[in-house]
């Protein structure tokens, strides 16, 4: 015989706005086994919990189960409740009466019948549960960081400074990131380098973080505390260890290839280094356009190279990384424009995008900082700036992609500084929601920069007008004054939508995180764990996200930082007890259990043609024990039997 | 010589060199049952077996259905049809059998009848392909411009019913069944042991034929043999009472195809369907 207690919950009107919750206390009292039960209005409140222990104490219960919200938010609360009044934690049921019930349905009979039916269920379980004890293991103290961007770089040298070690990890052969290709930032306009370099720089010198440049994700293993993580070193064809970085190498390169710092505006050679300010200042061979690889021979690079450091036979080496946390930093990718024809941007050499712009005013960048068309010379007499290209719309990214009204503010300033050339806004709405940002606006409106209250439909180079002829014409509807109005401009600037990187699935799948609709990765709680994702120690900061500006990057790599610091600062951390077993008696050996596992826990014996499972890895989602054609897998706390009772005390509703 | 002689010729050849050399310890074949019609599965272990093994147009039984039933390591040579062939492959990729312990023996051929009812087996109730997909020595010539129609022919049928009535035409099939497990018995991909159906710690469904017991097990059969399926028709052939069992198996290979564009037993290299997870999967049922 269990001696069991129900307690539910109000949440102040969350429930008990749709759920007749004394009645279901009453209906609970009525159930065999069932000693107490009682409701209340905030059962997490202190008063909540000490009522909850009082009764354990008086009616001596052995099994109590809580009806309240999701347990995700309060399972573990109530856990320490039972626990610190003697019961062990895991004689602990939740019964979700508020998002699975109360929230889901406005009807009052069919939620209080619903919960009824719950609490039923829950009191068969109950029965059943057994008493688990935790285990606790090892916590690596070291932090991966992946993505060597501002918000990246920001959390490594974070981590760095408490005295952690951090791995960070960059795919490319610089970290940096796209800050590191803007000339200022607003609204403050200090210069972009000046403040990314010195940071760069730090992680260059932190004998804290070991700098993984030119290097991806390959596989991750483990869980929480315990990852294990295979890194694919690239080969740069470049030993970095020799290397001096003395350069003769790139002045005698013949081959060419795509500068993606400059946006592709200007060729770099084959073996490059990305920009001046690069950390590592090393090259890398970019194998796609050396002349030696297409062509087989050239090797110049080779002969100037007194450091011998050149080696054509470089593969890619592989490594694997222990790490208690990881916070991922993977940035975003902007929008291809291409396809939105209406723009031109490919066809119309005048069209650029935000980023191109960013280069022409770049003194480091193709023109040393002059503003100038594509043919490299003429200076543009009229400038339109195109708001939400592919944001905010609906055929493409519903989302505001949020640092384009101010980016685009800060080009006027900077296009009205480098040019004299008239500049025109055409925003949606124009949105300042940061420190110092609507006071940019107001400066910018003071600066003789033409605002039009409309998105552009259309960008072309056809006129019937003389005047116009070999301009670029914008149409648009000025929605203040209703009128349609066509601008004719010599430089069009789209600001074009933020989007998720390209393989950010490929990632999400890697550390098995969730993803928004549009790709973006998904944070455990919109509000209160912003940071934080599904997958407990992989952390997420920055555009990776959904897009953000510099300053809300560098908070969530600081904030990052934090949340894997209260990981690996302990020595210990307690695990689920709620693991699966084999039953090796029933076990098939179809290997279902080891296919699907996603943090390989389930192992084959070949030898006895069974699965078994290493209970540190198993994190006991269950997954096996329903894959498991034979159900030969017990997942503690959800046994086949603890199940289905509960399934019988459901139906009889 | 018919074709089928000449497959025979191959396959006695075969198996004869391969076990006076030692390469199998077994050869999987078909040997001689009590007349002409009904030939029967038959393990040739000695050179002496060889005499036994026969091959003609009634040898329909899947004989990758015994390699799971081997120790581990058991060299064995197996004379697969087109659809037996997909099974192994789908064994392999499983990995109930090693690809190195096997000697395949493929057969090519068109027009073979159910023993039970002398008809030709077509696309209704196998996956109606001519050639097996993979093997080491073919004892046939491969078999060019066969045309017989899409294995999925035969769902149309059962698509256009409604709910309800597909409902109730399960149910009556179903009503047949006398549980002799035979369906379990033929197919080649039912190799667990101990089955979900003789479980007693949860006792899943009745093991007497009652009807509640009929749908559950015939249900979660098909269910665990989604995207594994490889349609040799077997199960439906061994049935005692006729039920179309091939019908729902074709109908979750198809959902299987179009959801994930992979059939089942193809290529060694896949990875079971329903146990492998990519990028590009389908979303379709979470919507």
């Amino acid at each position: 015989m269990s001696r069991i207690g129900v307690f539910v919950c109000h949440c102040g009107l969350n429930i008990a706005k749709t759920v007749r919750v004394s009645e279901l206390a009453e209906f609970a009292r009525t159930l065999p086994d069932v000693v107490v039960a009682e409701d209340y209005k905030f059962m997490c409140s202190t008063p909540g919990q000490e009522l909850i222990q009082n009764d354990i104490r008086k009616h001596n219960l052995d099994r109590v189960i809580v009806a309240a919200c999701s347990p995700l938010m309060h399972e573990r609360t109530f856990r320490k409740v039972i626990e610190n009044a003697g019961l062990n934690q895991y004689l602990l049921s939740i019964v979700n009466v508020r998002e699975q019930d109360s929230w889901v349905t406005e009807d009052e009979d069919v939620a209080t019948t619903k919960a009824k039916a719950l609490i039923n269920g829950a009191v068969f379980r109950a029965r059943l549960l057994q008493p688990l004890v935790s285990r606790f293991i090892d916590v690596n103290p070291d932090v991966m960081v992946v993505g060597g961007g501002i918000a990246g770089i920001q959390a490594a040298l974070e981590l760095a400074d408490t005295g952690k070690k951090v791995y960070l990890v960059e795919r490319s052969p610089t970290i940096g990131g796209h800050m590191a290709q803007f000339d200022k930032t607003f609204p403050t306009l200090d210069c972009s380098a000046c403040i990314l370099t010195p940071k760069m720089d730090a992680v260059l010198q932190s004998s804290n973080i070991e700098l993984l440049t030119y290097c991806e994700v390959e596989e991750v293993k483990g869980f929480v505390g315990n990852f294990d993580i295979k890194i694919r070193q690239k080969a740069r064809y470049v030993d970095h260890d020799k290397c001096n970085a003395c350069l003769a190498c790139t002045e005698k390169c013949p081959g060419r290839g795509v500068s993606e710092w400059d946006e592709g505006l200007v060729k770099r050679k084959a073996i490059y280094i990305p920009f001046p300010q690069a950390v590592p200042q090393k090259p890398v061979i970019d194998r796609e356009n050396c002349t030696f690889f297409k062509k087989g021979k050239c090797r110049l690079c080779e002969k100037v190279c007194e450091q011998e450091a050149i080696d054509f036979e470089q593969k890619d080496t592989f490594r694997e990384v222990k790490v208690g946390a990881v916070i991922l930093a993977t940035g975003y990718d902007l929008m291809d424009t291409k396809p939105l024809i209406q723009y031109g941007y490919g066809k119309l050499p005048g069209v650029h995008h935000a980023l191109e712009l960013e280069r022409l005013f770049n003194s480091a960048g193709p023109t040393s900082g002059k503003v100038v068309m594509r043919d490299g010379k003429t200076e543009p007499q009229s400038i339109a700036i195109l708001h939400c290209i592919g944001s905010r719309d609906k055929n493409n990214h519903e989302y505001c992609s949020r640092v384009c009204c101010m980016y685009s503010l800060k080009f006027a300033h900077l296009l009205k500084e480098k040019t004299h050339g008239d500049v025109y806004q055409l925003y949606i709405d124009m949105r300042a929601p940061g420190k110092g940002y609507e006071e940019f606006y107001n400066r910018l409106v003071e600066e003789d920069v033409k605002f039009i209250r409309g998105k552009a439909a259309r960008v072309t180079d056809k006129t019937d007008n003389p005047d116009h002829a070999g301009k670029l014409i914008v149409e648009v509807e000025d929605t203040l004054t209703s009128q349609f109005v066509t601008i004719p401009v010599d430089m069009v600037v789209l600001s074009p939508a933020m989007k998720p990187r390209q393989d950010a699935k490929d990632m999400a799948r890697l550390f098995n995180l969730s993803t928004d609709k549009y790709g973006f990765f998904m944070e455990r709680h919109p509000k209160l764990a912003p940071l934080s994702t599904m997958t407990d120690g992989v952390f997420i900061a920055g555009a990776c996200q959904s897009p953000k500006d510099i300053p809300d990057s560098v908070s969530q790599g600081t904030g990052a930082a934090a949340e894997a610091l209260t990981i690996v600062v302990k020595d210990k951390m307690e695990l689920e007890a709620a693991t699966a077993i084999v039953n090796s008696a029933a076990c098939c050996g179809c290997q279902n259990c080891v296919r699907v596992c996603p943090y390989g826990a389930p192992m084959f014996n070949y030898e006895k043609n069974v699965s078994e499972i290493n209970e540190a890895l198993c994190k006991g989602c269950g997954l096996c024990a329903a894959s498991c054609p034979a159900s030969a897998i017990i997942t503690r706390h959800f046994t086949n039997d603890q199940v289905m009772a509960e399934m019988e005390g459901l139906m009889e509703f | 010589m018919t074709a089928m002689k000449k497959i025979e010729e191959n396959l006695r050849k075969e198996a004869k060199r391969l076990l006076e050399g030692g390469e199998v310890s077994v050869v999987l074949a078909y040997g001689r049952g009590y007349d002409e019609n009904h030939p029967m599965p038959f393990a040739a272990r000695t050179v002496e077996d060889v005499d036994s093994l026969v091959f003609n147009e009634y040898c329909t039984f899947n004989l990758a259905r015994y390699l799971p039933k081997y120790p581990p390591k058991t060299k064995i040579a197996v004379a697969v049809k087109a659809a037996d062939s997909r099974a192994v492959v789908q064994l392999i990729q499983e990995e109930k059998v090693r690809r190195e312990d096997l000697v395949i023996l493929g057969i090519p051929v068109t027009g073979m009848k159910d023993q039970k009812t002398g008809e030709v087996i077509d696309n209704k109730t196998t996956c109606n392909m001519a050639n097996p997909v993979l093997y080491d020595i073919l004892l046939g010539d491969e078999i060019h411009g066969f045309k017989g129609g899409s294995p999925y022919d035969v769902l149309a049928e059962l698509e256009g019913m409604d709910h309800d009535a597909r409902m109730a035409f399960w149910k009556k099939e179903f009503e047949k069944c006398i549980r002799c497990f035979a369906c379990r018995k033929a197919c080649p991909m039912c190799y667990c042991d101990p089955c979900f159906m003789d479980a007693s710690r949860p006792r899943w469904a009745d093991k007497s034929p009652t009807p509640d017991g009929h749908l559950m097990y015939h249900l979660t059969r098909f269910y665990h043999l989604a995207g594994r399926c490889i349609d040799c028709g077997e199960c439906s052939r061994a049935c005692p009472v006729d039920i179309p069992l091939y019908l729902f198996h074709k109908k979750l290979a198809k959902e299987c195809e179009d959801m994930f564009q992979q059939a089942a037993g193809m290529k060694i290299e896949d990875k079971p369907a329903m146990v492998n997870y990519g990028n590009q999967d389908s979303d379709e049922m979470l919507k």
